[in-house]
């Protein structure tokens, strides 16, 4: 048998350990064969284990070795180690609680943090055949560049389809605001009271298949008929409680023709599925809009799921090739421009669906994503965090023995082993190891709702879960020895006679480790205090940076599809009734996510054919848009009532530079449908998008929002809001009222940005926490050691303050030492974190040095609480003691 | 005929798969060893089963006289160890027999499943 075929050796040994000594012969040689066979059925690897698992599974009573006298003996013992423990950490209440209090409080977030990284990293892993299911997304692949985004164009199901047999089914959805994708006010037919609903999107019949969507009623082919919509459990039991609702009708936004027939009831989206929504509209069948749109635009997301056999590298290639010949040449045949372009960076990408959440290929798409990155960022703060309090056990433990330096000589000289004196301090640190996780796995689950909260989750403790509590002891029991390795081999070492003779080894050794364990805790500190304040600081400057137009006291109402456009018009004039309300305009298009998008190509007239489209952003706005969102213009004028202002367009300074116009006004442009346009004004540039981009050109067009009336309304928002309810009760009685402010779905925007602060805050909050209760033990540790070496000083004439410098200057040189260590750390890290933002905060010296002064100060102030004590004792008292 | 061996059942407390065991251990006359046993238990049955957990069983047979042991010869694949080889006793035979006919007779008892139709073959 060559060398690597064997059995794993330590698994024989460890048999030996226990078996019988009978049984040894014909055991191993069983286990040996059944080796043999298994390396040849299932592997070398998998072999080894299951080695291990059948040598573990003669572990019982019939095969064990008869020493039953010594099993009670070590028993006995390990009764009497725990009891020892029990009573040492009694003794030292205070020193205990801290030193398992600050374990449980880092064991407690990591745990957190764990859950949390599982949450994100569960998200479609669900699929039969997850492997085989696809997003087809467009890949642009240029140099120096590489991007994705989700967007193709409608007709490239059919080419897919009947081109290329490996793609077993595809299907486009539709998840942006167009059409009724997105809000509306819903009722059944019979009904009529309008609820807001959100979470409605289009799909192609395939759509349930391929994402293997469970259905309570109806199924997978639900869509397959024009006008069926298929509804979450949770909309069937609001409104059809009880009852299967297949077949009723249903209406959106009171519009006859968005009267839809349920055709089915699917489960709700599992909370880890990339996809969320309540309400599916077939694709099937469509008069316009949605499902009609051809070459000439990219609306939608693509799914596919591949045959089994299917590779998809070849299938890629083959989308490729199909490219190349079918739909340039249908894209031609709409009059796009710039084909040689397309067809050498463009091509199609095959995300496979597992990948859609975290998103690591930053495909452009209209999903909510995690983060790999901030898992990242999180993984390691929990690993700090952790590590910062297991040092700190470690550190307190070694303190805490160094006491019992004393304990060591007597149990010596009385005749103990080393070994046993090892076992007696691994013990003690399982035991102290054990109360932590258990004290911390409260904490957790404590913390859970809030931490949910804040990260807007809905995380659950797996105490069921298997192997959850088996990893919680195993883990107690892996950091209990690990932890009290390092004291119990140390303590071990001592020489009875040296340490009865008084000299124990106030080791030189110790002192050090101690010292760097207390230097990286709080560099580690410093560098999260540093991250949670440039948080705050970026966030601030995001909050109060001039956008260009006004966002306060701006009041967006929606629900207006449900109107018709005299009635919109009517409305708008019946706010404007009130004093409180300044302003108003109707317009879907907001500076803000979650509003209407539309985006075209634009060329100066008289280079149509010359030139590479710009893309530019388009908005349909009113007269009063500009007044209502305090956006200055430039030049030119606004739209007017009274002129028909078909063809006019506002542009914006990113506009008249890409389009390199030197005298804008009066140009003529037009666009990739071919609609042209005069520019009458040019407004000054505004933050239309979040501040994370650059500002790019946008286009005004005059036009009545459909859904969204913004208000300007005075300063007295109550008197303001109620005038608006009185308003809209009496327009649109059978409807709430439903109103944003504008400056709080700005702030939104940047909810990521503030939870990372509140996060960066609490863990800051948290490692300030556990190195402070570090350096408090070892504070009162070592006042307690020299406080009778201060007493002798104080008679001899020294003063209080020279006594208390001499306390405390180690520890303040140490936590100095960490703090300028911590500052370019924090630098570089921060600097990474930002640069990806537009619109970014410089990092300033004066955080920095805020950063190290609060640590210093908070480290001063705990180390104080001992030394200042000792340092205004009466010396008679210490002295006294003997 | 079956009723004697019925009221003697309480004397041989066998469970399922310490009979089954015991049936394995007859089958397999000179290569009953316990690795070869799980081995057999595994393909013939569809379950998994450790060595040890068979092991034990054997062992326990053992005390109750339905099984011996002995040491046989060293085979391939194992270090040059010998097996440990398990013969029924005519006791572990005679609790086989009682099993069987225990159960030929409760089938016997059940209406429409006669044994003629389940054509047992012995």
């Amino acid at each position: 048998m060559p060398g690597s075929q064997q059995p794993p050796k330590l698994a024989d040994r460890f048999l030996g350990l226990f078996l019988r000594g009978d049984f040894l012969e014909d055991v191993l040689g069983d286990l040996w064969e059944s080796f043999d066979d298994n390396v040849s059925r299932l592997g070398l690897r998998r072999a080894r284990w299951r080695y291990w698992y059948e040598v573990l599974r003669y572990l019982r009573p019939f095969a064990l070795k008869k020493r039953k006298i010594r099993l009670n003996h070590a028993l006995t013992m390990y009764t009497h180690f725990l009891k020892i423990s029990w009573r040492n950490l009694r003794r030292h209440l205070g020193f205990s609680a801290i030193e398992i209090g600050g374990f449980a409080i880092g064991i407690a977030a990591t745990l957190l943090i764990a859950l949390y990284i599982q949450f994100q990293q569960s998200f479609d892993r669900h699929y039969e055949a997850s492997d085989r299911i696809f997003r087809v997304v467009n890949r642009w692949s240029e140099e120096g560049g590489l991007g994705h985004w989700t967007n193709v164009h409608g007709p490239l199901k059919e080419v897919l389809e009947d081109n290329i047999p490996d793609m077993e089914l595809v299907a486009r959805a539709v998840i942006w605001p167009w059409g009724d994708a997105g809000e509306n006010n819903f009722r059944p037919l019979e009904a009529n009271y309008n609820d807001f609903q959100t979470g409605f999107m289009y799909a192609d019949p395939e759509l349930l298949e391929i994402l293997e969507i469970p259905m309570i009623y109806g199924g997978r082919d639900a869509l397959d008929q024009p006008n069926t919509i298929v509804i979450s459990q949770s909309v069937a039991e609001q409104y059809y409680p009880g009852i299967d609702p297949v077949g009723r009708q249903v209406i959106l936004n009171d519009r006859p023709t968005s009267t839809f027939t349920i055709s089915g009831v699917m489960e709700d989206f599992a909370s880890n599925h990339h996809l969320q929504a309540d309400f599916v509209m077939t694709l099937v069948g469509r008069k316009s809009g949605p499902g009609t749109s051809g070459w000439c635009c990219s609306n939608y997301d693509l799914y596919t799921r591949l045959t089994p056999q299917a590779d998809k590298v070849l299938v890629e290639q083959k989308t490729r090739e199909l490219r190349n010949s079918l739909v340039v040449e249908r894209m031609r045949e709409v009059g796009a421009t710039n084909l040689e372009a397309e067809q050498q960076y463009q091509s199609y990408y095959l995300q496979p669906v597992g990948n859609i959440y975290l998103n690591p290929e930053e495909v452009g798409d209209h999903l909510r994503h995690g983060s790999a990155e901030l898992v990242w960022i999180f993984g390691i703060a929990a690993v700090l965090v952790l590590l910062l309090a297991s040092v700190n056990f470690v550190n307190l433990g070694t303190a805490r023995s160094m006491k019992r330096a004393q304990e060591v000589g007597v149990l010596k000289a009385l005749g103990s082993h080393r070994r046993q004196l090892v076992a007696q301090y691994l013990v003690e640190s399982v035991l102290y190891c054990t109360l932590a996780v258990a004290l911390g796995t409260g904490l957790a689950w404590l913390m859970l709702p809030a931490f949910n909260q804040l990260g807007d989750l809905s995380l659950e403790m797996p105490w069921l879960s298997y192997g959850f509590l088996p990893s919680l002891m195993g883990g107690a029991l892996i950091l209990g020895l690990c932890a009290g390795a390092y004291p119990a081999l140390y303590l071990s070492g001592f020489h009875a006679v040296d340490v009865l003779k008084g000299q124990g080894q106030r080791g030189s050794n110790a002192q050090w480790l101690r010292s760097v364990l207390v230097v990286f805790q709080f560099a580690a500190t410093v560098v999260l205090i540093i991250a949670a304040m440039t948080l705050y600081r970026q966030f601030d400057y995001m909050m109060s940076k001039a956008l260009g137009y006004e966002k306060e006291q701006v009041v967006n109402l929606s629900g207006l599809e449900t109107l018709t456009p005299e009635k919109r018009l009517a409305l708008k004039q019946g706010f404007l009734q009130h004093a409180s309300v300044l302003e108003a305009s109707l317009s879907d298009y907001l500076p803000v996510e979650g509003s209407a998008i539309e985006n075209r190509s634009y060329w100066q007239e008289a280079r149509r054919q010359l030139d590479n489209g710009m893309e530019a952003a388009r908005w349909a706005v009113d007269e009063d848009y500009l007044a209502t969102m305090k956006i200055t213009m430039l030049q030119g004028r606004n739209f007017s009532r009274a002129r028909n202002e078909s063809q006019s367009i506002i542009i914006n300074e990113q506009m008249v530079e890409a389009l390199r116009l030197d005298e804008p006004l009066g140009q003529q442009l037009i666009d990739m449908f071919d609609q042209t346009y005069e520019v009458i004004g040019v407004m000054k540039d505004f933050h239309f998008e979040s501040l994370f981009v650059d500002i790019r050109p946008l286009a005004l067009v005059y036009g009545n929002g459909r859904s969204t009336i913004s208000l300007k309304i005075s300063a007295d928002t109550d008197a303001a809001l109620t005038d608006m309810q009185d308003t809209w009760d009496e327009f649109v009685p059978n409807q709430a009222m439903r109103y944003d402010f504008l400056d709080q779905r700005f702030a939104r925007m940047y909810h990521q940005i503030s939870t990372a602060k509140i996060i960066f805050v609490v863990f800051a909050a948290l490692s300030i926490v556990v190195a402070c209760l570090g350096l408090l033990a070892l504070s009162v540790h070592m006042v307690a050691q020299r406080s009778k070496e201060m007493s002798i000083r104080k008679v001899l004439g020294a003063s209080s303050r020279r006594i208390f410098m001499l306390l405390t200057s180690k520890f303040v040189r140490l936590v100095l030492l960490a703090v300028v260590i911590a500052i370019p750390i924090g630098w570089v890290f921060m600097d990474l974190l930002l640069e990806d933002m537009a619109h970014r905060i410089d990092l300033s010296w004066d955080l920095f040095l805020l950063a190290g002064v609060l640590a210093l100060l908070v480290s001063l102030l705990t180390i104080s609480y001992e030394s200042v004590r000792a340092a205004m004792d009466n010396p008679a008292n210490k002295l006294r003691s003997e | 005929m079956f009723g004697n061996s019925v009221t003697n059942m309480k004397d041989y407390k066998l469970g399922e798969f310490e009979e089954v065991i015991l049936l394995l251990v007859g089958i397999l006359g000179d290569d009953a060893y316990a690795y070869r046993i799980t081995d057999e238990y595994k393909s013939q049955s569809g379950r998994g089963a450790s060595i040890g957990t068979v092991h034990s069983t054997l062992e326990r047979l053992l005390e109750k006289g339905f099984v011996e042991s002995r040491m046989g010869e060293p085979g391939a694949g194992r270090g040059g160890r010998r097996k440990r080889i398990y013969s029924l006793t005519a006791d572990g035979e005679q609790v086989l027999r009682a099993s069987r006919d225990f159960r030929v007779s409760l089938w016997n008892q059940l209406p429409g499943l006669s044994l003629d139709q389940l054509r047992f073959a012995w």
